[in-house]
């Protein structure tokens, strides 16, 4: 076990650096400059500021400097904040993008696996039709849509949520919401199909044959089964949700990540570009190898230490 | 029936799902939010002097060297004083220097500071925080982008410094003694005292910038004032609050005690947020314009800025003057202003904005002078462009059109083409792309049309028309006349201390630009549709710099 997860990281960072090798040669060729006032300066003073940041460099060189940075934990200075250290702008920005994250992935999933299972249990009845529903509105209605509504109607309207802004728990709700309707969504149509594969399962007509209840054989039995799809997909939209969302967040005037890192590209604030992408990547390999790890304690059946 | 019935059904449980959902977080929050609702509207009234704002984006640096946007001029102009500010009219009023004297050339400015102008740490501001701070600004290493474009050609040797030539301390600004500061010039500069209020040109203490290092003006703390108000708290990405600065030389004079600004990006949420008190003042974008303009808090916020059609000469068929007047003339700018901006921009018929610089001995308005050097004509237009294609021997012509990539710009450049395929056999091929792209392509010269627009960095016509110049680093247009050099140049050397022989050459040059030339095809000048609660008193509007003064804001009747 040890061993196998020492070889995941071991490749966590080739693939790591893979990325950083592409993205940064993708960056640069993206038209214009980090600087601001491009509009305004001739291109002999723009070629002065340039050499103070060493973007006149040749792109190799630029590169090496780069990685050896990245080795040594430097991420570099963000261009459009003058100076502001790239690993403080993205400790700032991904903590709102989290909370949100982890708050709408785990209210979403809880929801969504309850309507999924009541719509396994009472299938083809009006609890399965109204799961069903909702599963469909959450995945076509887009979530600005949704934020709009839920922002003009709870908050201005009715006045319990506040509008917007970031001031304190309370102001993660309506967010929360907007964001937990999607997991919501998927997780119940999974459940849904998944449960009623297991609950056709010859074990469980066994298990209800010998005695064991209703619930007792969803819960004890189904469920366990059930999950394993669930947190395949559960995985990527963990990561997708607390890497922030530009809309959501624009709409809520959250201060994340995900609005930070369009405006980067935006700007060619080149640092800003790679530290999140890295960053992202990060999490997304993390989240793959907790998947893989959680499958084995889950479901037996899958031995990690099997390919040996 | 039957069917309705069910429907009804699941909407019903639906909703009861989601309302069971947000219970958890429900009671804490209700009652706070309410809370402070009642307390903004019913509230103390006037005692309490709070303003509360919103700004589109975090502000990029508070370094005054390293500034380049309007978020960041906004928030230095209200926590700094410069030599000079801006008063209601945009004329300079005393910051930091009392008065000044200025040597017969024009060439030498010899500025008396105040004695009693304190930095929010105790220090007096004194003579040497400017030098050091316009130093610093020029110096190649501080990686500035405006402290060249503001200084060169004005701040004696600042080109050969900021090209690293010079030592930085050539650069002409000396302090003769504590309060004395004297600065050399390139040549006469008429508008150097609005300069001075210009966040470029803004004071630094250089002890307490060299202490902070890397650090400084990053965070609230790291931060020195010695203007209206002073940082207090300063969440990145999220908002900020300046307080007034108790130590500001003029102190008695600033109403406000607090100005709470938020980072609200969209205008629905700031609309939002503007109905449920949240916000003192929302800007709005034309799809919300109808809804709220018989509203007695909406505004129009007229602002100097210019948008235009950049044609390049080296092309052939734009090389034809009769062509590119055919153009200026086919444009509707009526229609365009009413229907797609709807916002209160106005039509554009000059090289100059309206109310914006007015003549130095009769006061009045450099538009209302020179008049409306560009009309929307069809007629006009079609004979212009059959005497062009007789000239160029074309029958049909295709030019591309070069356009914004936002929901605004696209409307409005579908709208041109639309205009200017009104004349026979010209065809608009319209390309959206993003700012930066234009820009590479607009430096290199890589365009027939093109949609382009300039804000003014100080008050003077030259900071519109000196763009035209043959050897002008933003010209890209292919326009070269010694006439309109000749002009210009002028106006600048011999004529700079005769303000009204100067402001003859500028009526003339931008008529020569736009009537003769016709370099460019004017689209409009640019407003701002905002909504402001009617107790919100005092605040001055700059065309230049920051937008906003707020030193003699105050709340009344709240």
């Amino acid at each position: 076990m040890v061993r196998y997860i020492l070889e995941r990281l071991v490749y966590m960072l080739i693939t790591l650096l893979l990325i950083a090798t592409l993205t940064f040669f993708l960056m640069k060729l993206l038209p214009g400059t980090p600087l601001s006032a491009a509009d305004k300066l001739s291109e002999e003073q723009q070629a002065i500021v340039l050499e103070k940041y060493g973007l006149n460099d040749p792109l190799p060189v630029q590169y090496f400097n780069y990685i050896t940075g990245l080795f040594q934990g430097d991420l570099g200075l963000s261009f459009q904040f003058d100076n502001r250290e790239v690993t403080t702008i993205l400790l700032e920005r991904m903590g709102p993008s989290m909370t949100l994250g982890a708050q709408s992935l785990i209210l979403g999933t809880i929801i969504g696996v309850l309507l999924g299972l009541l719509a396994a249990i009472y299938h083809n009845g009006v609890v399965d039709y109204g799961s069903t529903f909702i599963a469909v509105i959450g995945k076509s209605i887009p979530s600005f849509v949704f934020a709009g509504i839920l922002q003009f109607y709870l908050g201005v309207r009715w006045g319990l949520f506040p509008v917007a802004l970031w001031e304190g728990w309370e102001y993660t709700i309506l967010p929360t919401l907007a964001l937990a309707i999607f997991p919501i969504a998927i997780a119940a149509r999974y459940m849904r199909t998944e449960m009623l594969e297991v609950l056709g399962s010859d074990f469980i007509t066994t298990a209800r044959a010998k005695g064991v209840n209703k619930f007792g054989v969803v819960f004890k039995h189904g469920l366990r089964n059930a999950l394993i799809p669930i947190i395949t997909i559960m995985g990527p939209l963990a990561v997708s949700l607390m890497t922030g969302t530009l809309v959501i967040e624009n709409i809520f005037s959250v201060p994340g990540i995900g609005e930070q890192f369009v405006k980067s590209i935006n700007t060619n604030d080149y640092p800003i570009i790679m530290g999140t992408t890295l960053f992202f990547s990060f999490l997304f390999i993390l989240i793959i190898l907790i998947i893989d790890l959680l499958y084995g304690l889950i479901d037996p059946r899958i031995r990690l230490t099997e390919g040996d | 029936m039957k069917k309705s019935n069910w429907l009804l059904l699941v909407l019903t449980l639906a909703l009861s799902m989601f309302l069971a959902a947000c219970s958890g977080g429900d009671d804490s929050s209700s009652g706070e939010g309410s809370g402070s609702d009642k307390e903004g509207s019913g509230g103390e009234g006037d005692k309490e002097q709070v303003l509360s704002l919103s700004e589109s984006a975090d502000i990029p640096t508070m370094d005054s060297s390293m500034a380049t946007d309007t978020v960041a001029f906004q928030w230095l102009g209200s926590t700094k004083d410069g030599l000079y500010r801006l008063d209601e009219d945009a004329q300079a009023e005393p910051g930091i220097a009392k008065d000044h004297e200025m040597s017969e050339d024009g060439t030498t400015y010899t500025f008396n500071l105040r004695e009693d102008a304190k930095w929010s740490n105790g220090d007096p501001v004194t003579a040497e925080d400017f030098v050091y701070a316009w130093q610093r600004a020029v110096n190649p290493d501080t990686g500035s982008e405006y402290g060249p474009y503001m200084m060169n050609g004005v701040i004696k040797n600042a080109e050969a410094i900021a090209s690293g030539e010079m030592e930085v301390s050539e650069l002409g600004v000396t302090a003769k003694d504590e309060h004395t500061l004297e600065v050399q010039l390139e040549q006469a500069t008429p508008y150097f005292e609005s300069l001075t209020a210009f966040g470029t040109f803004l004071p630094l203490n250089q002890d307490f910038v060299e202490e902070q290092g890397d650090n400084y003006a990053q965070e609230a703390d790291a931060l020195l004032s010695n203007g209206p108000f002073k940082f207090e708290e300063w969440n990145h990405g999220e908002g900020w609050t300046v307080v007034k600065n108790e130590d500001y030389w003029d102190a008695e004079n600033v109403k406000l005690d607090k100005i709470d600004v938020n980072v609200v990006k969209d205008t629905a949420t700031g609309v939002n947020l503007f109905n449920s008190g949240e916000i003192d003042r929302t800007g709005l974008s034309s799809e919300f314009v109808d809804e709220y303009r018989s509203s007695e808090e909406f505004q129009i916020k007229d602002e100097p800025t210019l948008f235009y059609i950049k044609m390049n000469q080296e092309g052939e068929v734009l090389s034809n003057v009769n062509a590119r007047k055919a153009i200026q003339y086919a444009i509707d700018r009526q229609g365009m202003v009413d229907v797609i901006l709807n916002n209160g921009s106005k039509p554009s018929t000059g090289q100059v904005p309206e109310n914006f610089v007015s003549h130095p001995e009769s006061g009045k308005d450099f538009r209302e002078l020179n008049g409306d050097l560009v009309t929307s004509d069809l007629e006009k237009a079609k004979e212009h462009w059959k005497k062009a294609k007789e000239e160029l021997g074309k029958d049909s012509v295709e030019l591309e059109y070069l356009g914004g990539d936002t929901e605004v710009a696209k409307n409005l450049d579908a709208y041109i083409k639309d205009q200017l395929e009104q004349l026979e056999g010209l065809s608009v091929k319209v390309n959206s792309v993003p700012f930066e792209v234009r820009l590479e392509r607009d430096t290199n010269m890589n365009y027939q049309l093109q949609n382009a627009g300039w804000g003014p960095d100080y008050i003077d016509p030259n900071t519109f028309l000196n763009l035209w110049l043959t050897d002008g680093g933003n010209n890209h247009t292919g326009y070269a006349s010694e006439e309109y050099d000749k002009l210009i140049n002028e106006a600048n050397t011999d004529l700079a201390q005769d303000p009204e022989a100067r402001w003859e050459n500028f009526l003339k040059a931008e008529e020569l630009l736009m009537k003769e030339d016709a370099v460019l095809a004017p689209l409009y000048q640019r407003s701002v549709a905002q909504l402001q609660k009617p107790y919100v008193k005092g605040v001055y509007v700059n065309p230049m710099g920051a937008d906003y003064t707020y030193k003699y804001a105050y709340i009344e009747g709240k």
